[in-house]
């Protein structure tokens, strides 16, 4: 008995090692990643003032772009989404919106809004995709085609629409999202002003949920009502003005939102498209172009800019929540264990010593870690193994850092952007920063953990998340 | 241990204290900014308030210049400079009002200030002005300095600054990546003529040293063309040089600066005296036969603008290039009505083996009016090349044309439209067809086609006269369909 009690002690003991190892060791990588994004979009939104956005709006040199919107039942919003996109500013858009076997009223209702008929085009299928149905358009809106097929998840509608596409570059939108007039142009800057051939340029996602729509455009910017969204807007700062900025810096890009990039259509052919094997598309195909970079010795880049928004609409339900996290956490443990002989791999660089290692061992393997450690703490403390001070301290300092980092990035997005104009919002936000590691930040750690056992159990689902139309 | 723990628990604790420090901080830091933010602007909006008005009138030539100015130089305060600087660079100026707002800035001064920035001279205004903004102080200090020098050349180039040019030349080779950039746009934007070689000078060093400068290719070459063409005989050198890709660079130069200034008029003639005698020669004797695809390819737009005798036969040259690319380019260049005549070898690449050519070829017919499309309908329906056909079908239904073809059917006897309506129909391209017939077609028409087509097997055609059939109001076309499906299929026959 005195043995297996030792050993259950031993064990306890190296858990704890873990759990401070990794508190310290994502922390400090957090930290590094706040400080270098609050200079480095501090300085990004200084360089706006001289940005030059008319000269890209009127250089013939600027590349067409087509924006592909892979749509399943989103009858509510689609037509919105649509119109948003026709209406964008930027010199030479063409619009692809690819329905994707939907059972509702999706495709009937873009052919009613837009006067749509059925053509039966030319396929060419460069990427195999599930079979396209057909093919609709409005001769008197040239630049916007339909684009019906059999269901067969985001990846192939998105397929679909690479095939179809006939510009170097296209953007990929959610059918849920509203792009800002002139996001188009501002995430193609780096595409057009850097030295380095840029194959992937992704934009700033944030919460339309509060927000104020009129034809398809965002009028007003206010804070959602509801906690659990109020919660979710400061996490997207969180992730997008530090993350993202941070992993930018660096070079170690490895994850741009699907729901608002731009890529270079040639590339990403060669690179194989959208892949079917994970949940997460968008992730797996920004590895898949690191991959393709090494094997043709090819130098490119692919990075991340602050002030293209593109407002998208969170789960506004507990339930909804669930399933995205659960979803995201899913993806990204299936692309990096994909991708696994990157870790550590010289060959990529910053990517395979630094960005790899950070997703694997602090966002995905991390959050199981994290999770355990809430219950595995107590049960050291119980056996007398911590001293209850030490716990009580742990978890405190753990809140006041988690607390630190959301406050952080509302003060950075209060020194850059400052898309909430109202006092009460900005007091609102941090608030809701500093509250966010107490219950929220547990539920949505549950979710991940969820993510990580579904990874184990082999789950390959793609979970839906139905939107009600939050932007009023 | 006890006393290991007893440490950890300091240092734990610590570090509590401090990260709530931290978090009060950042906390106290973003309220503070905000209410000084607010606090100056409102101070800036009751400038704007007053003086925009003032800037509108002034520029629209409503009040008088002297009048205007003496208004403007009533703004004082530590922030003078960006506060006129704000109100005359609010919007861009029009044609019309670009000299008087070049004017404006010079007689209050913020000519010289930008201008002594972009030099990197430090200017009292300047130390004025980094006491009275927010972020004044930080955008002075040393390494930040750039953003306040870049954002001065920007300015020179708002207002097309014409006596600026040497110095923006000069910030072309600064060490800060940014100033180069902007110092590209600005020039591009004054288009003074002088400038023009320094540009191309920037553009073979982006090609043959690339670390020697942070411009890209697309900078440089998005501020080249929008020189005025008269800036072209500074490409000859560029346009033979022994490196294929600044030859290929050079010759897309001027291609896109030859569209522009053609500006969708396919009437427009090249005027040789604007470019030269060198470049046309270039042009009609070297550039089509370059070893460089990509250069005979971007070269055709070109020849096409130029009224030579040599032109036809070099273009014509191009459409029988090896490389498909080439032969895509040629037969867009050949969208002129002054083509017209060359149609029959534009309609030989509608069979071209690669799709995008055929493509391209249908486009180009397409602009030759109805001589064009009598031609691409003549090919659709004789051709036995299935993939123009397929090429031919795609175009007639992208560029709306298959109401007009119905219109055509209904209203008389018209062969073409029958036999192509037959091709069709035998493609399976009937989508669009029966959406027209589906929506408000005449009855008249329906029911014409209905006795020509009722029995196609194509299935979208069998399922519009089984709706027809079952659910069309007017009986007799009711009736019609009802026969045709109780009738044996003939197979597709007319």
């Amino acid at each position: 008995m005195e043995e297996w009690r030792q050993i259950f002690i031993h064990g306890m003991d190296m858990f704890n090692v873990v759990i401070v190892a990794y508190f310290f060791l994502g922390n400090g990588m957090y930290t590094i990643l706040m400080v270098m994004s609050l200079m480095a979009v501090w300085l990004h939104n200084r360089r706006l003032a001289y940005q030059g956005l008319d000269e890209i709006r009127e250089s013939p040199v600027t590349p067409p772009v087509a924006v592909i919107i892979p749509a399943w039942n989103e009858q509510e919003i689609i037509t919105q989404t649509t119109e948003s996109i026709l209406r964008t500013d930027y010199p030479d858009v063409e619009v692809i919106v690819v329905d994707d076997g939907s059972t509702d009223q999706t495709l009937q209702r873009l052919m009613d809004y837009f006067h749509l008929v059925k053509m039966d085009l030319i396929y060419r299928p460069r990427l195999a995709t599930r079979l396209v149905r057909g093919f609709y358009m409005n001769p008197e809106i040239p630049n916007l085609l339909v684009i019906s097929k059999e269901n067969g998840g985001k990846p192939d509608a998105l397929n679909v629409g690479i095939n179809m596409a006939r510009t170097p570059y296209f953007c990929t939108l959610d059918s849920d999202s509203i792009l800002e007039h002139d996001a188009l142009l501002r995430l193609m800057r780096p595409v057009v002003r850097s030295p380095i051939n840029v194959v992937a340029s992704g934009g700033i996602v944030r919460i339309l949920n509060g927000c104020r729509v009129e034809k398809g455009r965002v009028v007003s910017v206010s804070l959602p009502k509801s906690r659990l969204e109020r919660f979710q807007v400061v996490e997207y700062l969180r992730s997008f003005l530090f993350g993202r900025t941070g992993w930018d810096l660096f070079g170690g890009t490895l994850i741009v939102s699907g729901a608002f990039a731009v890529f270079h259509r040639e590339t990403v052919i060669e690179a194989g498209g959208f892949e079917h094997d994970t949940v997460t598309e968008d992730m797996d195909l920004i590895v898949q172009l690191h991959h393709w970079a090494v094997r043709h010795h090819r130098k490119i880049r692919m990075c991340f800019t602050s002030d293209p928004v593109c407002w998208t609409e969170c789960p506004s339900t507990v339930r909804m929540l669930q399933k995205q996290r659960r979803r995201w956490q899913l993806g990204l443990c299936q692309t990096l264990w994909k991708h696994s002989e990157m870790l550590f791999n010289r060959d990529y660089g910053t990517v395979g010593f630094l960005s790899f290692p950070f997703h694997l061992y602090v966002e995905a393997l991390g959050a199981a870690a994290e999770f355990i450690g809430y219950f595995m703490v107590p049960l050291a403390f119980l056996f007398n193994m911590v001293p209850p001070l030490l716990y009580l301290l742990f978890v405190l300092l753990s809140l006041a850092y988690g607390g630190l980092l959301s406050v952080g990035a509302v003060l950075l997005e209060e020194l850059t952007y400052r898309r909430y104009p109202s006092f009460r919002e900005l007091t609102t936000l941090l608030f809701f920063a500093f509250l966010e590691n107490i219950g929220y930040r547990q539920m949505v750690l549950y979710f991940r953990f969820e993510g990580v056992v579904r990874f184990f159990a082999g789950f390959r689902q793609w979970e839906k998340v139905t939107h009600v139309g939050a932007g009023s | 241990m006890p006393f290991l723990i007893e440490n950890i628990i300091k240092v734990v604790f610590a570090l509590i204290v401090l990260i709530v420090i931290g978090n009060f901080v950042l906390i106290g830091l973003a309220i503070s900014r905000r209410q000084r933010r607010e606090k100056y602007f409102q101070r800036i909006d009751a400038v704007r308030a007053e003086f925009r008005p003032v800037v509108r009138e002034v520029l629209s030539g409503r009040m008088e210049y002297q009048e205007g100015l003496k208004r403007l130089q009533q703004i004082s305060g530590l922030d003078r400079h960006y506060l006129l600087e704000q109100l005359l660079l609010e919007k861009k100026p029009s044609p019309t009002e670009e000299p008087i707002l070049r004017r404006l800035c010079e007689d209050l001064g913020l000519v010289r200030i930008w201008q002594n920035r972009v030099k990197g001279h430090v200017d009292t205004a300047s130390v004025r002005e980094a006491v009275g903004r927010p972020e004044g102080i930080l955008e002075r200090v040393g390494r930040l300095r750039f953003l306040i020098r870049a954002k001065s050349a920007e300015n020179l180039g708002i207002i097309r600054h014409r006596d600026s040019w040497p110095l923006l030349v000069k910030a072309l080779d600064d060490p800060h990546p940014d100033i180069q950039s902007v110092a590209a746009r600005a020039l591009a934007a004054i288009r003074e003529t002088e400038s023009f070689p320094a540009l191309v000078a920037q553009l073979h060093k982006v090609v043959l040293d690339a670390s020697a400068t942070a411009l890209s290719l697309r900078s440089v070459k998005s501020a080249l063309v929008s020189f005025p063409l008269d800036c072209a005989p500074a490409l000859a050198r560029s346009l033979q040089h022994p490196n294929r890709r600044i030859r290929f660079l050079a010759t897309d130069i001027l291609r896109e600066m030859v569209v522009r200034e053609a500006n969708g008029d396919d009437q427009y003639d090249l005027d040789r005296k604007r470019v030269g005698a060198e470049i046309v020669e270039i042009f009609l004797t070297q550039l089509p036969f370059d070893e460089n695809p990509d250069v005979r390819a971007r070269s055709a737009a070109v020849i096409a603008f130029l009224s030579d005798p040599r032109s036809t036969p070099a273009l014509l040259t191009l459409l029988r290039d090896d490389t498909w690319f080439v032969r895509l380019h040629a037969v867009r260049a050949l969208a002129c009505r002054k083509f017209l005549s060359q149609a029959s070898a534009i309609g030989q690449a509608l069979s071209d083996p690669n799709w995008r050519v055929r493509e391209a070829a249908v486009a180009t017919l397409r602009t030759f009016g109805a001589a064009g499309l009598n031609q691409l309908t003549a090919h659709f329906i004789h051709t036995a090349d299935a993939y123009s056909r397929e090429q031919v079908a795609d175009e007639f239904q992208r560029a709306g044309l298959i109401p007009d073809l119905l219109q055509r059917y209904a209203s008389e006897d018209d062969s073409q439209a029958t036999q192509v309506l037959n091709q069709m129909a035998r493609m399976g391209k009937t989508g669009y067809l029966v959406s027209v017939l589906s929506a408000d077609a005449q009855p008249a028409l329906r029911k014409k086609f209905l006795l020509n087509f009722a029995r196609n097997p194509d299935p979208q055609i069998r399922q519009w006269v089984e709706r027809v059939a079952s659910q069309e109001p007017d009986p007799d076309l009711r009736s019609v369909a009802a026969a045709a499906l109780g009738a044996p299929s003939a197979a597709g026959e007319v």
